[in-house]
């Protein structure tokens, strides 16, 4: 059954049918699948899926890639509240366009991914300064800051990405928030993301999940290391020999 | 059918729709292939030689036995001012005026003004400047008798720098070296353009150009911003954009002694909000659209599209980075409206079932913003494209073209992607200004279209994608040129500032950007289908 419902949503996402993809999700439901199911045999393989396949055409779509993610989001969105369990969350992510910039789509097709791969968006909107990401990410307990900028002086300005990572290294944030950076600057040149003081980047937005993900688990297991090596001190302390 | 004027030099070959009343200089003037001229189509310079070669016209003036030989004239030798079509007619320039980037404003698009000042007694002459992002117009008048001299079209040579404006502002903010280079760019072209109207219509180029006592140029905020090099900073930090800026020539003396015109008065209108600025109320004042019914909106489509929406109390207006695609610029096979260029696209017909028209009707080199409308309505209508911008059947590459024998009639997935977003961002920028001001599509009783597409759009088709409302036919006005008649106004009315800001009274500006639930709206217009 689910092949073939996997079969009919790639439809509708194929053909960017938002109402589509909605009935056959609600046909899922009806027909027994569970919420959990629908998002990951469905939903995420069908994103995977169209990425794979607009980063291969030569002709990329952009207006499809948007309509793709937005799709993948509201139909997350509408199964995570039925899931039985509330959804085991990966981690969290603050995500704004740099100072200076309005550009918000990009930002956008990220996050309708994340959002899919189960990891919970802050959005901070558009030309937000870089004190704001930094403060936005203790205050939600983010392991993420993802700055996305469509123009090379504002991916490059000493107001964006720049300064938050100056902001993170002075405030000795560096191990607990990692700072990634997206947008057309960076798919141009490919070590730009080094020289703003970038963990990572990505070119698409299911990459940009991955990587998202990869730096989460990273923060975390440094995170459970310390807390590991401090119990271990701890330990010690209290070691009466 | 309408007689055609064919005209022929060694480069060229154009076939030109004839206009009642318009001489071959006339119909010429506003194409790449023109006459040489030295005096406004009098007869007096007797330089704008054609040969007749064929097809009826009227007999010779006496202008034209008086600058021409028994022996020219048996050869049929004619002065293009003074020969007009009478049915079709088919001339040769043996000796054309040499390239040049500027040629007439089309007379279809020219508004008759009525305005004059006759109390001037000097320096009565002015001229009106619309300083677009793609294109220049400059009209020159006599501002005493309330004549318009004569008018003209080119490329912003800032173009180089990148058809979209942030590229070409943060160029200029980079260095002082290229925000001046980029200021001089648009100021040579500017003088260029009144110099070729002196040198061709008046026959005098230094002595009228001291007789010039007023210059008005309109356009949005980075074009003036990038004219003077002030304000480039605002414009890149979208905390300042509500600020307005009193745009100035750094230097007035300067710009008047490099333009050899000691008397001109440079006249910079401030900006409004951002990017919105000095062109969109010269649209206002073209289009009266305050005085008009609560509902009236103007879409003043272009690299930088501009909206206005009168409610009857206010004034909503927004402006939307929509891209150059309604221009035809990041198009593969996009070009300017000249010779060649796919304007229209009808059923039936032609190769493949679709009838292609080109200005000129040369061969086709390429699509303009109208000719695209055109043939993305016609593929979606037969299927050959999804609504959702996919081609049923992949075209490959090198895309899919409407005419078989034909490479540069080809649209590929990517143009239409440009597309989309273009038609998305304008859609959802009137949709947001009709839910502030609280009304829906079909309240709509004026809709006045500025700006790149001119008289040619196909406006069923433009509906058809989602880009205009599907409001009746005879709601919609095509203004082509509305920024620069409104700019002639203002100049026409002796107090040009004034009257400019006038016509922004009540004006309620919007950051899309800012707006929750506008990201949405975009996606949601995306589909190539019409808005509901």
């Amino acid at each position: 059954m689910i092949a073939e419902i996997l079969k009919a949503y790639n439809e509708a996402v194929f053909e960017t049918d938002k109402e589509a993809a909605f009935e056959v999700v609600e046909a899922a439901l009806a027909a027994g699948l569970r919420a959990e199911e629908v998002v990951f045999k469905v939903v995420i393989p069908a994103v995977e899926e169209m990425m794979s396949s607009i980063t291969k055409d030569p002709d990329a779509n952009l207006a499809q890639h948007f309509m793709t993610a937005q799709i993948a989001a509201e139909v997350t969105e509408r199964m995570l509240q039925r899931f039985a369990h509330p959804p085991a969350i990966l981690g969290r992510v603050v995500i704004g366009t740099a100072a200076g910039d309005l550009h918000s789509l990009g930002k956008r097709i990220v996050m309708g991914c994340l959002k899919a791969l189960m990891v919970e968006v802050v959005d901070l909107g558009v030309n937000v300064p870089a004190e704001r990401f930094v403060e936005a990410a203790l205050e939600h307990d983010a392991q993420v800051i993802a700055v996305s900028a469509m123009m090379v002086h504002t991916a490059t300005s000493e107001q964006g990405a720049r300064a938050v990572r100056r902001i993170l290294d002075e405030r000795g944030l560096s191990n607990r928030i990692k700072l990634v950076v997206g947008g057309a600057p960076y798919r141009f040149d490919n070590e730009l993301y080094k020289i703003v003081g970038g963990d990572g980047w990505a070119a698409d937005g299911i990459t940009a999940g991955r990587i998202i993900i990869h730096l989460i688990r990273d923060v975390k297991s440094e995170q459970n290391g310390q807390n590991e090596q401090n119990k271990q001190h701890e330990e010690r302390e209290h070691d009466p020999a | 059918m309408t007689p055609i004027l064919t005209a022929a030099s060694a480069a060229h070959c154009l076939r030109l729709p004839v206009v009642a009343g318009l001489s071959v200089r006339d119909l010429l003037d506003a194409t790449a292939l023109r006459v040489r001229a030295a005096c406004g189509g009098s007869g007096a310079c007797g330089a704008c030689l054609v040969r007749q070669i064929g097809g009826s016209a009227n007999p010779f003036t006496l202008a034209e036995y008086q600058k021409l030989t028994p022996e020219q004239r048996e050869a049929g030798v004619r002065l293009a001012c003074q020969v007009r079509p009478q049915g079709d007619l088919e001339v040769a320039l043996d000796d054309p005026a040499p390239p040049s980037p500027w040629r007439s404003v089309a007379a279809a698009d020219l508004v008759p003004l009525t305005g004059a000042l006759p109390e001037l007694h000097s320096h009565i002459y002015g001229v009106a400047v619309d300083l677009g992002t793609t294109h220049i117009r400059v009209a020159l008048w006599n501002r005493k008798q309330g004549q318009r001299i004569a008018t003209r079209v080119g490329p912003n040579p800032q173009g180089v720098f990148g058809a979209d404006l942030l590229n070409r502002l943060a160029a200029a903010h980079a260095t002082p070296q290229r925000a001046a280079e980029l200021a001089k760019l648009a100021r040579s072209a500017i003088v260029q353009a009144v110099r070729d109207i002196l040198a061709r219509d008046l026959g005098e180029v230094r002595p009228m150009l001291a007789q010039i006592g007023e210059l008005l140029v309109v356009g949005n905020s980075a074009m003036l911003a990038l004219l003077t090099g002030e304000g480039l900073a605002a414009l890149l930090d979208p905390d300042s954009w509500a600020e307005a800026v009193a745009y100035q020539p750094s230097d007035p003396e300067g710009w008047r002694s490099r333009w050899s015109m000691p008397h001109a008065k440079i006249l910079l209108p401030a900006s409004l909000f951002g990017f919105v600025g000095a062109d969109l109320l010269a649209n206002l004042l073209a289009t009266g659209l305050t005085q008009g019914p609560p509902g009236s909106l103007l879409l003043d489509v272009g690299t930088n599209t501009e909206i206005a929406l009168w409610d009857g109390r206010r004034l909503w207006v927004t402006s939307v980075p929509g891209g150059p695609a309604f221009e035809a610029v990041g198009i593969r096979h996009g070009m300017p409206a000249e010779a060649g260029a796919i304007y229209r696209v009808r059923a039936g017909g032609g190769q493949g079932g679709l009838q292609l028209e080109t200005i000129g009707e040369q061969p086709a080199r390429g699509f303009c913003g109208s000719g695209l409308i055109d043939a993305v309505a016609l593929l979606l209508e037969r299927g050959v494209l999804k609504r959702s911008g996919r081609f049923a059947q992949p075209p490959g590459p090198e895309g899919y073209r409407l005419d078989p024998e034909n490479p540069r009639s080809a649209l590929t997935g990517g143009d239409v992607d440009a597309l989309q977003r273009a038609k998305a961002a304008t859609a959802a920028a009137m949709a947001e200004l009709l839910q502030r001001a609280g009304l829906q599509w079909g309240e709509l009783r004026r809709l006045c279209l500025c700006g790149a597409f001119g008289h040619t759009l196909t406006i069923a088709h433009a509906q058809a994608l989602g880009l205009l409302p599907p409001i009746a036919r005879q709601r919609i006005e095509l203004r082509a040129d509305s920024s620069l008649t409104g700019c002639e106004m203002a100049l026409l009315s002796g107090e040009g500032l004034q009257r400019l800001a006038q016509a922004g009274e009540r004006l309620e500006a919007i950051n899309l950007a800012t707006c929750p639930g506008h990201e949405e709206r975009f996606i949601d217009h995306l589909l190539l289908r019409a808005i509901r």
